[in-house]
C-alpha cells in the first residue's frame, strides 16, 4: 500500500481506513466506547469519534452497547472505524452486506461523497450488480490471480455488463 | 506506545468484564475468609503463622483473577474480531502485547491490592470479634497488601502471556485456574522442594503466605520476586513469538 507493506507505514490508520469483517467488535462495549477505545489507539480525540458516529448516522445508538445492533449498524459502525484517521484509501470487503436497500444507497452515496474529494475507495465483492453501479473501475481477481483491470467506461459502451466481462474471463481460465 | 497502553486500559473500563471479575473475586475472597475466621478451631487460628494461612488467602484469589483478567484482555478480543482493528490501529504485534501486559500488571496490581485488602480486613475483624490476639506484625501485614498486589500484577501479565500462546478463551482460562488451585497444590503436596519454585508459590512469596502455606515454607520474597519475573517473560516471550507468526483470521 503507497508502496510499503501496510505494518510499514506511519500512523496507517491516517492514510488507509479497511473493514475486513462485518462484526469485529466486543459486543460488551457501547458502539461510541468502541471508536473511543481505537481514536486512543491512533492518537485521535474523542471530537472526530462524534464526527464519525453523525457521518454513519449512529449517533443516537452510540451509547448503546454493540451485542444490541443490527447487521446494517455493525457495518455502519465498522465503517466508522475506518473512518476514524480520515484517511486517504478505503478498503471495504462486502460493505453492503445486510443493509436494507435505503442503506445500500446511503451507503453509495457516502462512497461516492468520499471519492469525490480525491479519495479511493476499494471495495471487494460478489454482489457484481450492486458494484456496477459504484465503480470506476474494476479488478477482477479469479482464485488469486489478477485477470483483469477496467475502467468502467470500457464496460458500459455495449450491451456487456460486468456480470458478462467476469464470466467470460473465469471461464476461460477454468478451460 | 503510551497510545495503545491508553487504549487497552480504556477498554477494560468500558466493558463489564473487569467488573464481572471484581465482584466474582470479592464475592469469592469474603465467603472464603468468612469461613475460616468461622469455621476453624481457635488453635488453628491463634499464632501468627496460622493466622497468615487465613489472611494469605486474599493473595491466592488475586493471582487466580489477575490471572483470568490478563488472558481474557487478549483472548476475547481473538474470539470477538476486536482483535482486527486493534491491529489495524496498530499494526506491530509486539506493540499491542507489550501494551496488553503494562495494562494488565496495572490492573492486576489494583486487582491483588484490593483481593488481599478484603482478606486481612475481613481476617483481622473476624479473629477480634472472636477475641483472637491479632499476631502478625504492621510488617506482615504490609507485606501481605504489597506482595499480593506484586504477585496479582506478575500473574496478569503471565495471564497475557499463556493467553497470546493458547488464543483459545476457554482453554486459557481454564488452564490457568487448573494450575493455579490443583496442579501446583498436589506438587506442593507431594513434593514441596520442588513446589515452592513453581510460579503460584512464587507469588505466595512476595506475600508471605498463600493458600495454606507461609513463609516458612515459601521462598524468601525476593527470590520468589526473580522467579515471578522470569516466569512471565517466559509467557510474554511465548506469546510473542506465537502472536507474531500465526495469522489473524
Amino acid at each position: 500500500m503507497f508502496g510499503r507493506r501496510y505494518a510499514g507505514l506511519d500512523q496507517p490508520a491516517r492514510r488507509v481506513g479497511a473493514v475486513l469483517e462485518a462484526s469485529d467488535f466486543d459486543p460488551g462495549r457501547s458502539g461510541r466506547n468502541h471508536l473511543r477505545a481505537l481514536a486512543l489507539a491512533i492518537d485521535i480525540d474523542f471530537g472526530r469519534v462524534e464526527e464519525v458516529l453523525d457521518i454513519v448516522d449512529l449517533g443516537d445508538a452510540a451509547h448503546r452497547r454493540v451485542k444490541t445492533y443490527s447487521l446494517g449498524m455493525r457495518q455502519r459502525l465498522g465503517l466508522a472505524g475506518a473512518l476514524l484517521g480520515d484517511p486517504e484509501l478505503l478498503l471495504l470487503d462486502e460493505p453492503a452486506n445486510g443493509l436494507d436497500p435505503e442503506g445500500v444507497h446511503w451507503l453509495r452515496g457516502l462512497l461516492r461523497q468520499f471519492a469525490k474529494q480525491g479519495r479511493t475507495v476499494l471495495i471487494s465483492s460478489h454482489v457484481l450488480a450492486e458494484v456496477a453501479q459504484v465503480v470506476d473501475a474494476v479488478l477482477i481477481i479469479d482464485r488469486g490471480r489478477l485477470v483483469a483491470s477496467r475502467e468502467m467506461t470500457e464496460l458500459t459502451g455495449g450491451d456487456r455488463s460486468l456480470e458478462d466481462l467476469y464470466l467470460e474471463l473465469t471461464a476461460k481460465e477454468r478451460v | 506506545m503510551t497510545a495503545q497502553l491508553r487504549s487497552e486500559l480504556f477498554k477494560q473500563r468500558t466493558t463489564r468484564t473487569t467488573l464481572g471479575l471484581v465482584l466474582a473475586m470479592v464475592v469469592l475472597v469474603a465467603a472464603v475468609i468468612l469461613l475460616h475466621v468461622v469455621a476453624l478451631p481457635t488453635q488453628g487460628l491463634t499464632g501468627r503463622q496460622g493466622q497468615l494461612k487465613v489472611l494469605g488467602l486474599g493473595t491466592t484469589f488475586g493471582m487466580i483473577f489477575g490471572s483470568l483478567l490478563g488472558a481474557l484482555s487478549i483472548t476475547t478480543e481473538i474470539r470477538n474480531g476486536m482483535i482486527r482493528p486493534t491491529l489495524l490501529a496498530m499494526p506491530n504485534r509486539s506493540r499491542v502485547v507489550a501494551a496488553k501486559v503494562m495494562a494488565c500488571l496495572i490492573a492486576g496490581a489494583a486487582l491483588g491490592l484490593f483481593s488481599e485488602a478484603i482478606a486481612v480486613g475481613m481476617g483481622a475483624a473476624g479473629l477480634a470479634a472472636r477475641g483472637i490476639q491479632i499476631a502478625p506484625s504492621v510488617g506482615d501485614f504490609a507485606q501481605l497488601l504489597v506482595g499480593g498486589a506484586a504477585a496479582a500484577a506478575l500473574w496478569a501479565a503471565i495471564g497475557v502471556g499463556i493467553g497470546a500462546t493458547l488464543r483459545n478463551q476457554v482453554g486459557a482460562a481454564i488452564s490457568l485456574v487448573v494450575w493455579l488451585l490443583f496442579i501446583e497444590m498436589t506438587v506442593i503436596g507431594v513434593a514441596p522442594a520442588v513446589g515452592k519454585f513453581l510460579p503460584g508459590a512464587s507469588g505466595g512469596a512476595l506475600a508471605g503466605a498463600m493458600l495454606q502455606e507461609t513463609a516458612t515454607y515459601l521462598l524468601v520474597p525476593a527470590v520468589g520476586a526473580l522467579l515471578m519475573v522470569a516466569y512471565a517473560a517466559l509467557a510474554i516471550g511465548a506469546g510473542l513469538v506465537t502472536t507474531a507468526r500465526r495469522d489473524i483470521n
